[in-house]
């Protein structure tokens, strides 16, 4: 894995390319600037902060510490997808987290144990970014597909009456909502692998490649990577909608009031 | 006679704003009885208590004798017809909108009969083409019987009506009524503002007085 390294000179040579955008931002008076600014020290910062923290986790590589940064990156998932949805913490944080660990732990033990095998089967090098990258790609799915779901039954709450009126059971009564809220959340990963290769490089093969690796085992990695992300996806979005139904709906089957924090502008 | 419907010393709020205190009335089993009262008196949010819809502040519902309670309430939902004030049916054709509470497991027992169901269209005076239209198409009077034909399919022995013919012209209204009026084994409770063209042959009740009685 030794490509040409970037020297830190390079690095800050790069932020040069900020000056474009900051142009078009001043031409413009596009009020964007100073949220440029901080998004781009807060990138910096982050992606500075993780690279240590992963050469520590990397030369330790010890599986309970892996488990325990997928468990705090899920854990701030969590809290940004439930800012995302603007739902209250209260009735979401536990079934959500619950629903993220599933998303990614079925497809990342089933890579790493029955397809790649690396040897330890649990190494960091495997575990950590194939895990974000499907948490990645699960927050995402988890935020379209929570407020699909939930909007819509506010929405149109005389369409999920009627059926509760005609004497459905609460899983029927959201099963037409149940697959709007799927087919939202899912259909842009379905998108990306129509695409993939043609429109973009995914980030994952492009540091691959600039890694040294051969572009066919990058391409090989990157299928597996898109459908373990896409079946994380599916079985994420299934449980984040089904383990919060409990907290979200009275006992008589009705949508609860104070799920959302405030009204949606 | 068994009492369908009871209501005892039902209070009823909407945002804080009383509706009824103390509600108390039944309707007997095959009785049909119609509520009147003014827009706002709560007459809706009664039907859609006794639907399960929203929880009384006090008080108790009872359907064919047993108590509504969050868990009763998904059986005794299967014994209750509802016709919303502007029912919404989803989307999809007429033909599906009809089929879909039979999929349900409440109703596994029942099963679709599109002969009763085009003898319903024609005596609702409407046309038995509709059954390919989509749902979405449907004036807001081809959604009320659309909603009814499915109570009748659904074999319900109570039907809740709210303004259940708001949206049809006179000919209409009156078809649906005496059609309604001559199925003796229905226990009917509509709740409507106008009583000239729209109420049974059963009691009729002013819940404005009756709200108004139990404040004062």
């Amino acid at each position: 894995m030794n490509a040409s390294d970037i020297t830190y000179g390079q690095l800050a040579a790069a932020y040069t390319l900020l000056l474009f955008p900051l142009a078009v931002f001043l031409w413009y008076r596009v009020a964007l600037i100073g949220e440029t600014f901080l998004s781009v020290l807060r990138m910096t910062a982050q992606l500075l902060f993780v690279g240590f923290y992963l050469q520590v986790v990397f030369s330790w590589n010890n599986p309970w510490i892996n488990f325990l940064w997928i468990a705090v990156m899920v854990l701030v998932a969590d809290a940004s997808i439930i800012r995302g949805c603007g739902l209250r913490p209260r009735h979401f944080a536990l079934p959500l987290a619950a629903a993220l660990l599933l998303g990614i732990l079925t497809p990342l033990l089933l890579f790493l144990f029955v397809i790649i095998r690396p040897e330890p089967l649990l190494d960091a090098r495997y575990v950590i970014p194939i895990a974000g990258m499907i948490l990645g790609n699960c927050l995402r799915a988890d935020i379209v597909g929570i407020r699909a779901f939930y909007e819509a039954i506010h929405k149109r709450e005389k369409v999920y009456l009627n059926a509760l009126a005609a004497g459905a059971q609460l899983h029927e009564a959201i099963l037409p909502f149940l697959r709007e809220a799927l087919e939202a959340a899912l259909r842009p990963t379905l998108a990306t692998m129509a695409t993939i290769g043609v429109v973009s490089l995914p980030g994952m093969m492009t540091g691959v490649i600039l890694g040294g690796s051969n572009p066919m085992t990058a391409i090989k990695y990157q299928i597996a990577i898109m459908l373990a992300i896409f079946s994380g996806t599916a079985i994420t979005v299934m449980f984040a909608i089904y383990l919060t139904l409990g907290n979200s709906f009275t006992e008589y089957g009705i949508l609860k009031k104070d799920l959302f924090l405030s009204k949606k502008k | 006679m068994e009492d369908a419907i009871h209501i005892k010393d039902l209070t009823l709020q909407f945002a804080d704003v009383p509706l009824f205190e103390r509600l108390t009335f039944s309707v007997a089993d095959t009785e049909k009885l119609t509520l009147i009262g003014p827009s706002g008196s709560g007459k809706s949010t009664l039907l859609r208590c006794i639907m399960g819809f929203v929880s009384a502040a006090a008080g108790a519902i009872y359907i064919q004798n047993e108590k509504l309670t969050a868990r009763s309430v998904w059986h005794l939902r299967g014994k209750m017809a509802y016709v919303a004030q502007e029912p919404e049916l989803g989307d999809g054709f007429v033909r599906d909108t009809l089929l879909r509470p039979f999929s349900y497991h409440n109703n596994r027992l029942l099963s679709y009969d599109e002969t009763e169901a085009l003898q319903l269209f024609d005596i609702f005076r409407l046309p038995r083409t509709l059954m390919k239209d989509e749902v979405t198409t449907l004036s807001g009077g081809e959604k009320q019987r659309i909603a009814l034909v499915t109570a009748l399919l659904l074999q319900r022995p109570i039907l809740l009506l709210d303004e259940g013919a708001s949206a049809l012209d006179k000919a209409t209204k009156r078809a649906v009524r005496d059609y309604l009026d001559a199925r003796t084994d229905l226990t009917i409770l509509s709740v409507s503002h106008d009583t000239h063209n729209f109420s049974f042959t059963g009691p009729v009740v002013d819940v404005t007085g009756v709200s108004r009685e139990a404040a004062s």
